[in-house]
């Protein structure tokens, strides 16, 4: 549009400046994405599960409380289930980490029935299935540490008193966002390991005496036939074991990862207040920026003012320059963070913390929006001065 | 050298421009603040936790008192040993036992707890533990105490209130504690026998606190533990164990950290892109300087002083606007155990370093380029301007 | 140079507020110019001339009294109304050019073109006319930057004239040129006053400036003082 080169150009009037504020936000734009993508790609992957149809069963005091094993046979005969599981968190230690990576005991032989988004070669899977000693793990993991198949990968017991000496078998993949760093293993390998450490005795844990023995399941996961199932699913298995020595807790995969969510408690709002001050920053930067600039140009505005460009104009060109330098950096901060750990698998560098970290798209947006509003808003107040300002003073000549 | 009021006045009089730069540049050191007073809430309570003269006994292997359990028998004989501390109720040693269960908090939504099923010695064994409101509990009668920081968070956790833990787990609320800042302040408190029967855990414990008479008997107690055949337990010095559960914390640390790096960066461009303007304007005055006699050097330490005190101004503005957070706690959850931790901000040293850093190098660094261009103006082209 | 009377003031006073004082700037100020006539305002600093363009270009407002372009009286109308106004009817050119230094001398001339409805093509037309005129043809692309004084001033003079407005309003055109240079602007505004018709208002210290001019008013402390009609530079025109 026909004012846009005059636009253009007055922000290139000044290029150190255009660039500093361009680089000052974009480096916020880049902090916000990391900041709210930690919250936001878990809630996308949350709701992105809701397709695979899923439920999972805890017990319902908590994670320590104890799930019987056999329920697992007693949950997959119900109606409208498709397959069940047993995930049972081994949490061993590999090496010298801090940080262990997740390990479960699951049921070898329906496991990647229900967990369907992930692929394994099928000759792997077979080798999975028929040897006890087997694990299959997730194509990030192996890179990370790595692993090929048929490399073994001894794991050290810490919640539990038994040792896994366990053999890779195959390696999952699957899209990028989801969890490429698990390690999946026979559910009767551990189990078998502890009937013979409690027939030893040695001794309780957290877990309840009962846990630590073994048969415990530790969280069932469940595939639905369909969408409408689960809830009356989760109902169901409920009603069914509620008044056993150990009640259970079901619901949807998403459900279950918005506990997570819920336990983070204060840390959320922590993070979104330090994202709303850096926003805040931002507006005094950029509307110092602007206000420096049109200190500057004051005849200059006088000059258009007195050839016939009216207030409204003026406002106009003033606001859109502020608008487009700040959204420039916007797009370099949110775009570039979106693009920068969609190319890079940044959670390499996490330590074991966070299995993937991508931003996501309508996460990216937003950063867009905010960065086009810290424009419009840092850019008001100098733009709303320049068109009030007066023609004659501002032609005055310096003396 | 060139007198530094000149620069004072400078800032003064450009005040609109000066006092969005420092607003700016505050909030962005004041986050970083934020930030890292939290971590080093974190840090210090692990820190206090530490006796120099106790030791944790865990089952061999185990990293965490929470699933590092072993028999109760054991436990009794553990408190038997020579070495240990003893005062006139006996030896300073308790058994614990540990559940995590899942509470509600005031807000509706849930985390899980840390109950610990204590001793009467286990009081002894925190750094400085006191009952702040109401009374301490009486074994055997379904009681507990609560931490301070957990009767702000959750339902029930208060005076006369009940903590529901589930169809098994009721606890009545007698009293609540304080513990020094320690990890005692993120946990309920209930008797030992209470908590084996409410979980059906009798006969286990989760851990063995013991406070050694003297250096030398830790070192002793310790060995005979560890080396003992039939025990299979580990004995930890409390400040070593402590000190790995911090290593956890890690990740909040480096998180923290890169994103006080690029706070850093982004108030860096901030003061920078003021101080290009400023040198900018004052073309003529700098070429007259020179032209006066003042040298190379003046002019450019002459600018850098005051992009040092244009960020001291930031820096002390967002120092200044953490300290009423002092008394913020924040409520989460700590993610070797999935239990809820309490941060208590701490306006300590690390903050005041964070904050000190940020103002330096965003002075120094922001500050040097537009300084090297006042000083690379040749001076009569500068006397020309405009 | 017979022609209606185009700007009339009637009894014009400005004057300037400044807390509980009032500066008078203009007094009872009567004035006719005609159409096509090339009028040249001369006095000493303070004698209110500055003032005095600023209220025929419609910059500024009469405190009392009335300014008539065209029979349109200027106070009646809103400010933008008194925008639009300015920019079909007026080209303004300054002692210091105020030409925007981003913009190229061709994007400087087409400037006040952006007002208009006019195409693109019909805009850049008008650019190259104006330039053409002005003498810089083969310039276009050039930054105020890198033009000489006496260029920069051709180019805002192209600029002024590039919408073709019926009121040209110069402050102190050549106060920024040497004798030489200035010259040749001044040649240029006699140009566009003989050849194309524009009605010329000029404020200037100089007097070989004031000389080109049909007529030179002279101010002091806000009042008309003098009324010289050049009788040479008449006859040289008719």
């Amino acid at each position: 549009m026909k004012y846009f080169t005059y636009i253009l150009r007055n922000a290139r009037r000044n290029p150190v400046r255009t660039g500093l504020t361009i680089a000052s936000t974009s480096i916020c734009l880049f902090l916000m994405m990391i900041l709210l993508s930690f919250f936001a790609m878990s809630a996308e992957v949350a709701s992105a599960s809701r397709i695979f149809n899923r439920i999972v069963t805890m017990n319902a005091n908590g994670f320590a409380g104890m799930l019987p094993v056999a329920r697992v046979r007693q949950i997959a005969a119900m109606d409208g289930v498709v397959a069940a599981t047993p995930f049972q968190w081994y949490g061993g230690k590999y090496h010298d980490e801090v940080m262990p990576f997740a390990q479960f005991g699951v049921d070898a032989d329906v496991v990647f029935d229900i967990i369907d988004e992930f692929t394994v070669p099928p000759d792997q899977l077979a080798d999975f299935k028929a040897n006890r000693k087997g694990a299959v793990i997730g194509r990030k993991l192996a890179k990370d540490r790595n692993l090929k198949v048929g490399d073994s990968l001894p794991l050290k017991g810490d919640i539990y008193p038994v040792d896994l000496d366990l053999v890779v078998s195959g390696i999952y993949d699957g899209p990028n966002n989801r969890d490429l760093r698990m390690c999946l293993f026979h559910f009767e390998y551990l189990d078998e390991a502890l009937k013979q450490t409690a027939m030893a005795g040695s001794g309780g844990s957290l877990t309840t005496e009962a846990a630590r023995r073994s048969g415990n399941a530790g969280s069932i996961f469940v595939k639905c036939r369909s969408a409408e199932m689960m809830t009356d699913l989760c109902r169901r298995i409920d009603d069914e074991y509620r008044s056993t020595e150990f009640p259970t807790r079901t619901q949807t995969e998403e459900a279950f990862g918005q506990m997570f969510e819920e336990m983070m408690g204060d840390l959320k709002n922590t993070v979104y207040w330090i994202g709303a001050a850096v926003v805040v920053s931002l507006l005094f930067v950029a509307g110092n920026a602007m206000a420096m600039s049109m200190r500057e140009r004051t005849s200059e505005v006088a000059v258009l003012k007195a050839i016939g460009f009216n207030k409204g104009l003026v406002l106009f060109l003033v606001l859109t320059e502020a608008v487009l330098v700040a959204g420039l950096g916007g797009a370099i901060g949110a775009l570039g963070c979106k693009f920068l750990c969609d190319f890079v698998d940044v959670a390499r560098f996490s330590g074991g913390f966070l299995p993937f970290f991508y931003v996501p798209w309508n996460t990216a947006l937003l950063g867009l929006g905010v960065s086009l509003f810290v424009g419009f808003a840092s850019g008001l107040v100098p733009a709303v001065l320049a068109a009030n300002s007066s023609v004659i003073d501002g032609l005055r000549k310096v003396v | 050298m060139i007198p530094f009021k000149y620069n004072i006045r400078n800032l003064r009089a450009r005040w609109k421009t000066t006092l969005m730069t420092v607003a700016g540049t505050a909030l962005l050191v004041c986050s970083s603040c934020v930030l890292f007073g939290l971590v080093d809430g974190l840090e210090h309570s692990l820190t206090v936790s530490g006796d120099p003269l106790d030791l944790i006994i865990l089952r061999k292997g185990a990293s965490n008192e929470v699933t590092g359990g072993f028999e109760s028998k054991k436990a009794d004989e553990l408190l038997e040993l020579n070495g240990i501390q003893r005062d006139e109720d006996g030896p300073v040693a308790a058994k614990e036992l540990l559940n995590i269960a899942m509470a509600e908090r005031l807000d509706g939504t849930h985390n899980n707890l840390i109950i610990r099923g204590v001793q009467p010695a286990s009081r002894k064994l925190r750094p400085d533990f006191q009952i702040v409101a109401g009374r301490d509990l009486e074994p055997g009668k379904g009681e507990c105490v609560v931490s301070r920081n957990l009767s702000r968070f959750y339902k029930g956790a208060r005076v006369g209130g009940i903590l529901d833990l589930g169809e098994k787990e009721k606890y009545r609320v007698v009293g609540v504690f304080t513990a020094g800042g320690s990890a005692a302040e993120s946990e309920v408190w209930a008797d030992l026998k209470d908590v084996e029967r409410n979980t059906g855990r009798d006969g286990s414990v989760s851990c063995v606190q013991i406070r050694a008479a003297g250096l030398a008997d830790m070192d002793q107690l310790q060995k005979t533990i560890e080396d003992s055949a039939q025990f299979k337990l580990s004995a930890i010095p409390e400040a070593t164990y402590f000190e790995n559960q911090s290593k956890s914390s890690l990740f909040l640390k480096g998180a923290g950290t890169l994103i006080a790096v690029l706070l850093t960066f982004g108030a860096m461009f901030a003061a920078a892109n003021t101080m290009f303007s400023a040198v900018k304007s004052r073309t003529r005055e700098i070429g007259t300087m020179r032209a006066l006699g003042f040298s190379q050097r003046d002019v450019l330490i002459s600018f850098l002083g005051e992009s040092l005190l244009l960020s001291l101004l930031g820096g002390a503005l967002g120092l200044l606007a953490t300290l009423p957070l002092s008394f913020l706690t924040i409520e989460t959850s700590n993610f070797n155990t999935f239990s809820s931790v309490t941060i208590n901000f701490r306006f300590g040293p690390m903050v005041m370093a964070v904050a000190l850093i940020m103002t330096v190098v965003m002075g120094l660094f922001g500050g040097m380029l537009p300084a090297l261009r006042a000083v690379r103006l040749e001076v009569v082209s500068a006397l020309r301007e405009l | 140079m017979e022609g209606s009377p185009s700007i009339e003031l009637r009894g014009v006073d400005k004057e300037y507020r400044r807390a509980e004082f009032v500066v008078p700037v203009l007094s009872d100020l009567d004035l006719t110019v005609a159409e096509g006539e090339f009028l040249a305002l001369m006095g000493p600093s303070g004698s209110g001339k500055s003032t005095l363009l600023n209220l025929v270009a419609g910059l500024d407002t009469a405190t009392r009294g009335e300014v008539l372009v065209h029979g349109r009286n200027l106070g009646n109308l809103s400010e933008a109304e008194i925008t639009r106004w300015r920019a079909d009817n007026v080209g303004f050119i300054f002692q210091t050019y105020n030409l925007i230094p981003v913009l190229t001398a061709f994007e400087n001339v087409e400037l006040p073109l952006l007002l208009t409805k006019l195409s693109r093509k019909k805009r850049r037309e008008n650019v190259k006319t104006a330039l053409r005129i002005v003498g810089l043809e083969g310039r276009e692309n050039h930054t105020p930057r890198q033009l000489s004084g006496g260029q920069e001033q051709r180019v805002a003079i192209a600029r002024a004239i590039a919408t073709d407005p019926y009121l040209l309003v110069a402050d102190e055109p050549t106060g920024d040129l040497d004798r030489a240079t200035a010259g040749e602007i001044l040649d240029l505004l006699e140009l566009l006053n003989r050849e194309f018709q524009k009605t010329i208002v000029m404020v200037t210290h100089d007097p070989l400036a004031a000389r080109r001019a049909h007529r030179v008013l002279y101010l002091d402390k806000g009042r008309l003082v003098d009324d010289v009609t050049d009788e040479t530079s008449i006859s040289a025109a008719s």
